[in-house]
């Protein structure tokens, strides 16, 4: 029974929470970015969420694949049922095609006056965001409530 | 010497329980976005009279039991997970770990008044 290993979890919660909304907010920011780095217009990005650490050492995936090797000093101590957290998988790009608008005077327009917008809609956004800041909210309230239930076990030996 | 009391083993089973509740809570709370995630749980009534059983026939305590919860609405991406819910579950159980605690405090000074008896 770790107690200690909860604030991990709900710690990967939150910083997968946390980039979720960066993603969202680079989105938003370039929603009008029709020249990259590379040349072509923004392509709207995304987070796909996985359970797990995303530890892709030896040891934890032994750990997973056999049962009774969960060694604690290799793998830290961790229930062996229980997925330790969350963590963002990829960060995708949409593959969407972009947003044609015609302007033949802006410098990025293509042969027929066309210029590439990014396909970002700005209430979509939005929603994920508050979708982003309610998870993270819930998730420091469970370290919260964590942290108080280690400080009230203490206060057995008082 | 073990100094155990009729109820204190019961509290600690009672406490490490509540511990693990709280441990299944924070991970479905952690996976609440996570596509295709069944919310977990367990019987924690079952669970405790489980233990209780098992204190008075001074077997070992059982593993407690980790199940699917069922009964909740899934949604498109395939999670279960309800925000709500699971904030109360977390408040519950944190409150019960209180309570544990408090009649575990009681336990020990119960005794420790007891071994003071003659100072008095």
């Amino acid at each position: 029974m770790n107690l200690f290993g909860m604030i991990n979890q709900s710690g990967s919660a939150m910083q997968a929470e946390r980039m979720r909304a960066e993603v969202v907010a680079a989105n938003m920011a370039n929603a009008e970015t029709t020249r990259t780095a590379a040349g072509t217009p923004y392509r709207r990005q995304h987070v796909v969420f996985a359970e797990g650490s995303g530890d892709t050492s030896f040891a934890s995936r032994m750990g997973a694949s056999l049962p009774g090797f969960a060694s604690p000093v290799l793998q830290g101590s961790s229930d062996s049922d229980l997925a330790p957290g969350v963590h963002i998988a990829a960060v995708v790009q949409d593959t969407a095609p972009p947003l044609k608008r015609y302007d033949p005077g802006h410098p990025d327009a293509d042969a027929e006056g066309y210029v590439s917008y990014p396909d970002i809609n700005p209430l979509t956004e939005m929603v994920d965001l508050m979708g982003a800041t309610r998870a993270y909210g819930l998730n420091a309230s469970a370290v919260q409530a964590e942290k108080s239930m280690i400080t009230s076990a203490l206060e057995i030996a008082k | 010497m073990k100094i155990v009391t009729p109820l204190s083993e019961e509290l600690a089973r009672f406490l490490d329980l509540n511990t693990r509740q709280i441990q299944l809570t924070t991970a479905n709370m952690a996976n609440i976005d996570t596509p295709g995630y069944r919310a977990l749980g367990m019987d924690f009534e079952g669970e405790m009279q489980r233990a209780m059983n098992a204190i008075d026939s001074e077997q070992s305590l059982p593993e407690p039991e980790v199940v699917n919860e069922d009964g909740l609405i899934v949604r498109p991406d395939g999670n279960n997970v309800s925000m709500d819910r699971e904030g109360l579950n977390l408040a519950e159980a944190q409150l019960r770990f209180k309570v544990g605690v408090t009649l575990l405090k009681g336990q020990y000074s119960d005794i420790m008044n007891a071994i003071h008896a003659d100072a008095k």
